[in-house]
C-alpha cells in the first residue's frame, strides 16, 4: 500500500496523525512482542520433573528436540504434509480461481459465498464432515462397497491421507480467494493477445497468466503453507492420537506434560521452520523468475 | 512468439477462426470442470455434516435407517454448546468493536499523514495476521502467566485476557481492509466539500466516512468471523468451564462424532451464512475478499 499522501486534509498535523495511530500500535507491540519474548525466554529455561520450571539459561530443549529422532520425525513429517497440501491447493485452485475471476454469471456472487462459507465454519465442524464419510461404515466405504469395488473397509480414517484431505479442503479456500483477487487484476486483453499471436492455452498460462498471477501465487502459497504447518484440529481429528505434527506436540507439552521450557522451545522451532521454508520458497521464487 | 505468430498469419483465414472458435469452448469444459471439481471439494464436508444431522440413527453409518430432525431439539441441552456460543458471541463482537476502534483511525493515520517508521507500523499492525496460532496461543499463555504474577490479577482463562487476545487478530483484519478502501479513494472529494466550507470533523463525517464504509463493514465481518472461529490461538487462554464453540465443538469429536454434534454444526452454518447474504446486500463480498 501507498503511504506517500501528497498533502493531508489535516495539513500534516503529526501530532494528530501520531495520537490516532499509538494506540493500535503499542496493542500490538505489547500483545506480540512481549509474549514472544517472554516464550523465548522460557525456552531457555530448565525443566526439572516435580519442581516444574527452574530458571536458567540453556540450550537443552532445542538440543532434545534435534537429537531425538522422535520430534525430528514429527517435524519432518509436518513439513511433509505441509508441502503436499500447498502443492495440491496451488494445483486445485488455479482453474476455480480463473473461473471465479472471469465469469461475468449473475450467479458470480453466489459462488464466492460458497468459497468464504466454509472458511467461516471452522476447522472442527469441517473434519466433522470427513469423519462421516472416512470411517469404516462412512459414506466412502458405504459407497465403494455397494459398488462391488472393494470387500473390505479401507483404512483411511487416522491416516496421514485422511489428515492431507481435511488440511486441502481447509486451506483451499484460502488459495482461491488470493489467486482470485490477483487474476482480476490482470488485464484480459493480454490473454486475447496471446491467443491472437497464435498462444494455444498451454502457452498463454506459462507464457502470460502464470508470471503475472505470480505475486498472487507466492502469497497464496505461503499463507496455505503457513496454516498447514500449524494445523491443529485436522491433525487431532482425522490423523488421530498416533498421527503427531508439530500443532499437537506443541500443545501437548503444554497442556499434558507442563513443561513449558520444552514445549516454547518446539513452539519457536515451529515458527522458525516455517519463516525459513516461507524464505526460502520466495528466495527460489524470485531468482527464477527474474 | 514470433515464429509460432507468423505462422498462425500464413494460415487461410477459416481455419484460424475455426481454431479460435474451437479453442476456448474445449477449454472452456475442461477449465469448469476442474473448477466445478475444487468447489465441490471444498463444500463436500458441509453437506456430509448437513446430511448426517437428519440421521434417525445415532451412529453415523452409511446408508442412513432412516432421517429425524430430533436431533437439532436435543442441541439446546447441550450445555457446553450453548455456553461456548454465548461466549464466543461476546468475545467476538466486544474484539471487533476494539479491534475498529484501534484500526481505523490507525489506518487512516497510516494512508493520509506522513509518519515516522510508517511502513513499519505497517507491518507490525498486519503481523498478528500471519503469526501461527499455535505459537501466538502459547506466547500470550505466558504472558498472561507473568502478568498474572506481577499484578496479581487473574487474568489467565478471564474473559477479558480472551478479549484482549482475540482484539490481536481483529486488528491486522480492519488495517488491511481500510487500507485498500482508502488507498482507492478520490482526495478531491474531500478537498471540493472544504471549498464548500465544511471543517476538518464535518468533512470526515459527511464525506470520508461513508465512503470507507464498504472497507469498515468487510471489516468487522471479517474481525469478528475471525474471532468467532478462532480455536488454535484459544485453546491456551480458555479457562476451565468456560470454552468458546470451536473448542466445545473440537473436545465434542474428540470424544464422538454423532447427528447431535452435526446438528449444532448445521445452526452455525446456517447462522453464518445468513449473516453473510445480509452483509451482501450492504458491501459485495466479491470485492472485499
Amino acid at each position: 500500500m501507498s503511504t506517500t499522501a501528497p498533502e493531508a486534509v489535516a495539513g500534516g498535523r503529526t501530532g494528530l496523525a501520531g495520537a490516532l495511530v499509538v494506540p493500535a500500535t503499542i496493542f500490538v507491540a505489547i500483545g506480540l512482542i512481549g509474549p514472544v519474548a517472554i516464550l523465548f525466554r522460557y525456552s531457555l529455561n530448565q525443566f526439572i520433573p516435580g519442581q516444574f520450571m527452574v530458571d536458567g539459561l540453556t540450550i537443552e530443549n532445542y538440543v532434545k528436540f534435534f537429537t531425538d529422532t522422535y520430534y525430528l520425525n514429527v517435524l519432518m513429517r509436518t513439513v511433509r504434509v505441509a508441502v503436499v497440501c500447498t502443492i495440491a491447493c496451488l494445483i486445485m485452485g488455479f482453474p476455480l480461481a480463473y473461473v471465479l475471476a472471469r465469469t461475468e454469471s449473475r450467479f458470480k456472487n453466489l459462488l464466492i459465498m460458497a468459497v468464504v462459507l466454509p472458511l467461516f465454519v471452522g476447522n472442527a465442524v469441517r473434519a466433522a464432515g470427513w469423519m462421516t464419510a472416512f470411517g469404516n461404515r462412512g459414506a466412502l466405504n458405504a459407497s465403494l462397497m455397494g459398488l462391488g469395488l472393494i470387500n473390505q473397509p479401507i483404512e483411511i480414517m487416522f491416516t496421514e491421507t485422511a489428515v492431507i484431505i481435511g488440511i486441502v479442503a481447509v486451506n483451499l479456500p484460502f488459495m482461491v480467494l488470493t489467486l482470485q483477487s490477483v487474476i482480476e487484476g490482470i488485464n484480459r486483453n493480454v490473454e486475447e493477445a496471446a491467443f491472437s499471436l497464435g498462444a494455444g492455452p498451454v502457452t498463454m498460462f506459462r507464457r502470460v497468466l502464470w508470471p503475472l498471477a505470480l505475486p498472487g501465487i507466492l502469497a497464496g502459497t505461503i499463507l496455505t503453507f503457513i496454516l498447514a504447518m500449524n494445523a491443529y484440529a485436522t491433525p487431532v481429528l482425522l490423523g488421530g492420537p498416533k498421527f503427531q505434527t508439530m500443532g499437537p506436540l506443541v500443545y501437548g507439552q503444554f497442556a499434558q506434560q507442563n513443561n513449558w521450557p520444552f514445549g516454547g522451545a518446539i513452539s519457536f522451532i515451529l515458527m522458525t521452520a516455517t519463516l525459513l521454508l516461507t524464505v526460502a520458497a520466495h528466495l527460489i521464487v524470485q531468482r527464477r523468475y527474474r | 512468439m514470433p515464429g509460432a505468430a507468423v505462422a498462425a498469419g500464413r494460415w487461410p483465414g477459416w481455419i484460424r477462426r475455426l481454431s479460435t472458435a474451437q479453442r476456448p469452448s474445449f477449454g472452456r469444459i475442461a477449465l469448469n470442470g476442474a473448477a466445478g471439481l475444487s468447489l465441490g471439494f471444498i463444500l463436500l464436508p458441509l453437506v456430509f455434516v448437513i446430511w448426517l444431522a437428519f440421521f434417525r440413527q445415532e451412529i453415523p453409518s452409511f446408508p442412513p435407517e432412516g432421517y429425524s430432525l430430533k436431533w437439532f431439539a436435543a442441541v439446546p441441552g447441550q450445555k457446553a454448546f450453548v455456553d461456548g456460543f454465548i461466549l464466543s458471541l461476546q468475545v467476538g463482537v466486544l474484539a471487533t468493536l476494539i479491534g475498529l476502534a484501534l484500526g481505523v483511525p490507525a489506518s487512516l493515520a497510516l494512508v493520509r499523514h506522513r509518519i515516522p517508521l510508517g511502513p513499519l507500523v505497517n507491518t507490525l499492525l498486519l503481523l498478528p495476521l500471519v503469526m501461527p496460532g499455535i505459537v501466538l496461543g502459547t506466547a500470550l499463555y505466558v504472558f498472561q502467566i507473568e502478568t498474572e504474577i506481577a499484578t496479581g490479577w487473574p487474568v489467565l482463562g478471564s474473559a477479558g485476557g480472551l478479549i484482549a487476545a482475540h482484539t490481536l487478530v481483529v486488528v491486522p483484519w480492519v488495517v488491511r481492509l481500510v487500507t485498500a478502501s482508502l488507498a482507492g479513494f478520490d482526495r478531491t472529494i474531500e478537498e471540493a466539500a472544504q471549498n464548500l466550507g465544511a471543517g476538518p470533523w464535518k468533512t470526515f463525517w459527511r464525506v470520508t466516512l461513508p465512503s470507507i464504509r464498504p472497507g469498515i463493514v468487510a471489516a468487522g465481518l471479517f474481525g469478528f468471523v475471525t474471532s468467532f472461529g478462532n480455536l488454535e490461538m484459544s485453546l491456551f487462554l480458555v479457562g476451565p468451564g468456560r470454552t468458546t464453540l470451536p473448542i466445545a465443538i473440537l473436545q465434542y469429536l474428540e470424544w464422538k462424532i454423532d447427528p447431535t454434534v452435526a446438528a449444532a454444526s448445521v445452526i452455525q452454518i446456517v447462522l453464518i451464512g445468513t449473516a453473510m447474504i445480509i452483509t451482501d446486500r450492504y458491501v459485495k463480498l466479491s470485492r472485499v475478499v
